[in-house]
């Protein structure tokens, strides 16, 4: 082939990929799992199942790792949405009773008649061995918070087969303590794998088991499970087949036999299976919505899934040379000012995210949502956010606001803010998404309007979260002022959607350093108090004092689901419940 | 006798018809050439002509159809898709021209000191070359957009760094020819500096290797900027390129918003072509020992 040629082909190939995408239409509308004994549901892109064990380490830390040991081992009170609401799913829960005592420093739990698959009984004992395990290997266990659980459990006592008491170091608020500690504990089989009758030997044991994946279907340890579903298969490249457990004596029968979690390299691959006909359960994107009718006439019916959940960019108040500026409030609410999140959810979105003005998800009605938040205490106006510059010395120099009259008074920059400042930042964005892409060049428009300049750097979501950490002024990986990870959503919550580690002072998720005693007083309050005032008071104490920038909460996934499959709520917990899937037709 | 019976004998030296004549006469080239400058004049004069935002989003103006007001229609964010055909294709055009031509530069730099000095100085930077050409291009761009995101300087450095490797091994072939060359050795013998024999002699003489990699060079650079803008990881916005704008709209591929997608690949498609079309028109041009 001469060269010219080559280069034609080459030159051709790029733009011929997209024609040919371009011009393809939706394949058959063949049957996917091929009968009702069966069902294929698309996991995440780019995600490959790879943990079983029911306690998440930091390497393996992924919800839908977590959705999979749930269903193979129940949890003790499975408090999510699954069933609708937000609250204790008893149904799909090992305990059925948990009593706090009247000073809310202890609770007795009951247990269900319950039996593993080899026919023992399920007893506090199970119980106590995870207790054990964790207590033993807090540091090592994902869930783990300095000062939360286990360390705020102070002791375990078993009253009966069937009953035991947790105690803990303090008044909690019992909301709280279900939703958010006693929901991690997951009774596991204390008769085959308390192999050494010590927790730091068995924690090593179960951990090394748990890291051979190929092993997860023969392995006998794995065969002992509480849950509706048993491991059939279970593939290292990520394909995983769960079998119904005939011998489950719980609340949420399974209805399908077999579950086929199948795993897509991208979004794109799992789109064209969807298009084939091949997955019963899947997703699209939301610049995909406009296509809702192809999806439709094959048989699928699009249904949102939003997750409990909040989408921010956090300012890094520690950074040297912007970091004065995103102190001041003036500042931070101009930048809120200049973002229009109703416009944006409504365009950007597709109408697939609502807009945010808190640390409460916004997405759902709860009892944790301020007033104030509900409110936007902030709306979009651009001359608004370009008046509470001008009005604190600030003056438009060459198209960037500048500061111009320094100094701590009512109408200066304010503390930090030197002569000459320009207000310019640059947001280390998630890359890989058009939807963040398009998001972040309309949010660049409308601060320049304001007169912010607002540039974007991205790199993959890893990256992102690397180059974004907590940090001092005097370190090098400072350098940062903005980070975006929230493509699918910034925080998924936990029930009972407490701060303590996003926006408390210090907190192990607090990236930029946000510090504020009343909020810390606030967050504390929410998890010792019976009431719901005191997380209002938090929510709307965060949606006046802006600690990262608001942006629109996204859906959890845009799901695409076979007409026919039914009886189950999308959790906005962001987990998968087979048990709960039906063939309805 | 006559002229041209004397040359019909062989009497008369026949000269070659000038560059011009020589390149005018390969149609293909001729409208490769014209394909590039409508192309430069759409780009960079298109814009006072018809002159649209091309700094701020519009979210009341998103996905229109192609119409008297957007003649290309509007992309997902508001922009006029016309206008950004040509913003976009000014950075294409830029940074695949400089881009071109500095590794053009550094190639042939690197090919004629290694063929000029010969001995172990050759064996030493041929290697190099060789170890560099080992590695894919598109690869070595990731990982550096991975690092970091370039502006357009930084990407027209990125991409001359990648793209010398090849010019060097031709400029350094035809260097091997032309040091053995008479008036090169005579220009040594009467003391003149190895620096003036490459400069005056040896780069001269190679001026039309250099000019024809130098085409396929610009061909080869705009397309991987595209590449890399594709891959999400070229210009940030506002800025754009053919690439990236390629990259936004392969989601509508799906969804019959055929504006976002054709017109920025067909721009790549033509304007690769037409540079490979007119570095085959110059070769054929400066290659006169072919003739009879």
């Amino acid at each position: 082939m001469s060269p010219v040629r080559q280069r034609l082909l080459a030159g051709a190939s790029l733009t011929t990929a997209s024609l040919l995408l371009a011009g393809c239409s939706g394949s058959s509308g063949t049957s996917s799992s091929g009968s009702h004994d069966s069902i294929n549901y698309a996991l995440p892109a780019n995600f490959t199942p790879n943990w079983i064990l029911p306690i998440g380490t930091a390497a393996h830390l992924n919800s839908n790792n977590n959705a999979i040991a749930s269903t193979l081992w129940e949890p003790l009170i499975a408090y999510d949405g699954s069933t609708g609401s937000m609250g204790w799913n008893k149904k799909g829960s090992v305990a059925t009773a948990a009593a706090f005592a009247a000073d809310n420093k202890s609770v007795t739990i009951t247990l269900g008649d319950r039996h593993w698959s080899d026919g023992k009984p399920i007893t506090s004992a199970d119980v106590k061995f995870w207790f054990d395990l964790i207590k033993a290997n807090k540091s090592q266990w994902a869930g783990y918070n300095p000062g939360k659980a286990p360390d705020n459990w102070t002791a375990f006592k078993t009253v009966d087969a069937r009953h035991f008491t947790i105690t803990f170091d303090k008044a909690y608020n019992p909301q709280w303590m279900l939703a958010n500690e006693l929901s991690q504990i997951n009774p596991l089989p204390q008769h085959v794998w308390d192999k050494a009758g010590d927790a730091e030997k068995d924690w090593a044991y179960l951990n090394n088991a748990a890291k051979n994946i190929s092993g997860y279907a023969t392995n006998a340890l794995w065969k002992t499970v509480s849950g509706p579903y048993a491991v059939k298969s279970f593939s290292t490249a990520g394909k995983v087949v769960l079998t119904a457990n005939s011998k489950y004596d719980g609340g949420e029968k399974p209805a399908i036999p077999t579950v086929n979690l199948l795993p897509f390299t991208t979004a794109d691959a799992e789109k064209n299976a969807l298009r084939s006909g091949s997955v019963d359960y899947g997703y699209i994107e939301a610049t995909d919505l406009d296509q809702k009718a192809s999806f439709t006439a094959q048989g699928y019916t699009v249904k949102p899934w939003s997750g409990w959940a909040i989408t921010y960019m956090p300012y890094n108040f520690n950074n040297p040379s912007i970091g004065a500026v995103f102190k001041q409030l003036y500042a931070r609410q101009a930048v809120q000012r200049s973002i229009d999140q109703g416009s944006l959810a409504k365009v950007i979105f597709n109408g697939t995210a609502v807009p945010g003005y808190g640390p409460i998800p916004q997405a759902q009605s709860s009892s944790f949502l301020s007033a104030t938040q509900k409110s936007n205490p902030y709306p979009f106006s651009t001359s608004a956010a370009k008046s509470l510059l001008s009005s604190h010395g600030w003056s438009e120099q060459g198209g960037v606001m500048t500061c111009t009259s320094p100094g701590t008074g009512a109408a200066q920059c304010g503390a930090g803010v030197a002569k000459g400042t320009k207000f310019q930042m640059q947001v280390l964005s998630q890359s890989g998404s058009t939807v963040t892409d398009n998001m972040m060049s309309a949010i660049q428009s409308s601060l320049a309007k304001t007169g912010i300049k607002f540039s974007i750097k991205t790199a993959p979501v890893n990256s992102v979260l690397s180059q974004t950490p907590q940090c001092t002024a005097s370190q090098s990986i400072c350098k940062w002022q903005l980070s975006f990870f929230g493509t699918a959503g910034s925080w998924y919550f936990p029930a009972f959607p407490t701060g303590d580690s996003l926006f408390q002072s210090k907190g192990g998720a607090n990236f930029g350093n946000y510090s504020n005693a009343d909020v810390d007083k606030l967050i504390s309050a929410s998890t010792t108090s019976s009431s719901t005032q005191e997380i209002q008071e938090y929510s709307a104490a965060l949606a006046k004092d802006l600690p990262v920038i608001w942006l629109p909460e996204p859906d959890y996934q845009i799901s695409v689901v076979k007409n026919g499959l039914g009886g189950f709520s999308q959790d906005p917990l962001a987990n998968f419940h087979p048990a709960q899937w039906k063939w309805t037709s | 006798m006559s002229v041209q019976s004397a040359r019909r004998w062989g009497l008369v030296a026949q000269f070659p018809a000038p560059l011009k004549a020589r390149f005018a006469r390969n149609k293909l080239a001729v409208a490769g050439l014209l394909v590039v400058v409508l192309f430069f004049l759409f780009c960079f004069v298109g814009p006072l002509l018809y002159s649209t935002d091309q700094i701020h989003t519009d979210l009341t103006q998103v996905n229109l159809h192609p119409s008297g007001a957007h003649w290309l229609g509007t992309d997902a964010v508001g922009h006029d898709e016309l206008g950004r055909l040509m913003y976009g294709g000014k950075v294409s055009l830029l940074v695949g021209l400089a881009a071109g031509v500095l590794a053009t530069v550094i190639g042939t730099l690197w090919g004629s000191i290694a063929g000029y000095a010969g001995g172990w100085v050759d064996a030493v930077m041929m290697r190099v070359v060789d170890a560099g050409i080992a590695i894919p291009a598109l690869f070595i761009l990731l990982v550096v957009s991975a690092i970091t995101t370039p502006g357009v300087p930084g990407l027209i450095v990125i991409l001359g760094l990648v793209s010398w490797l090849v010019p060097s091994r031709l400029v350094r072939a035809e260097t091997l020819t032309l040091k053995r060359r008479d008036y090169v050795l005579t220009l040594r013998a009467i003391g003149g500096t190895h620096g003036r024999a490459i400069a005056r002699h040896i780069l001269p003489n190679s001026v039309s290797t250099i000019v024809v990699a130098a085409t396929f060079q610009v061909a080869d650079a705009i397309l991987l900027v595209a590449y890399v803008s594709y891959l999400g990881l070229g210009v940030q916005p506002p800025s754009t390129d053919w690439g990236g704008m390629l990259s936004a709209g392969l989601t509508a591929a799906y969804s019959g918003r055929w504006w976002l997608i054709v017109p920025p690949g067909l721009a790549i498609i033509l304007v690769v072509c037409a540079f490979n079309a007119i570095g085959d028109g110059l070769r054929d041009a400066f290659d006169v020992r072919g003739r009879g």
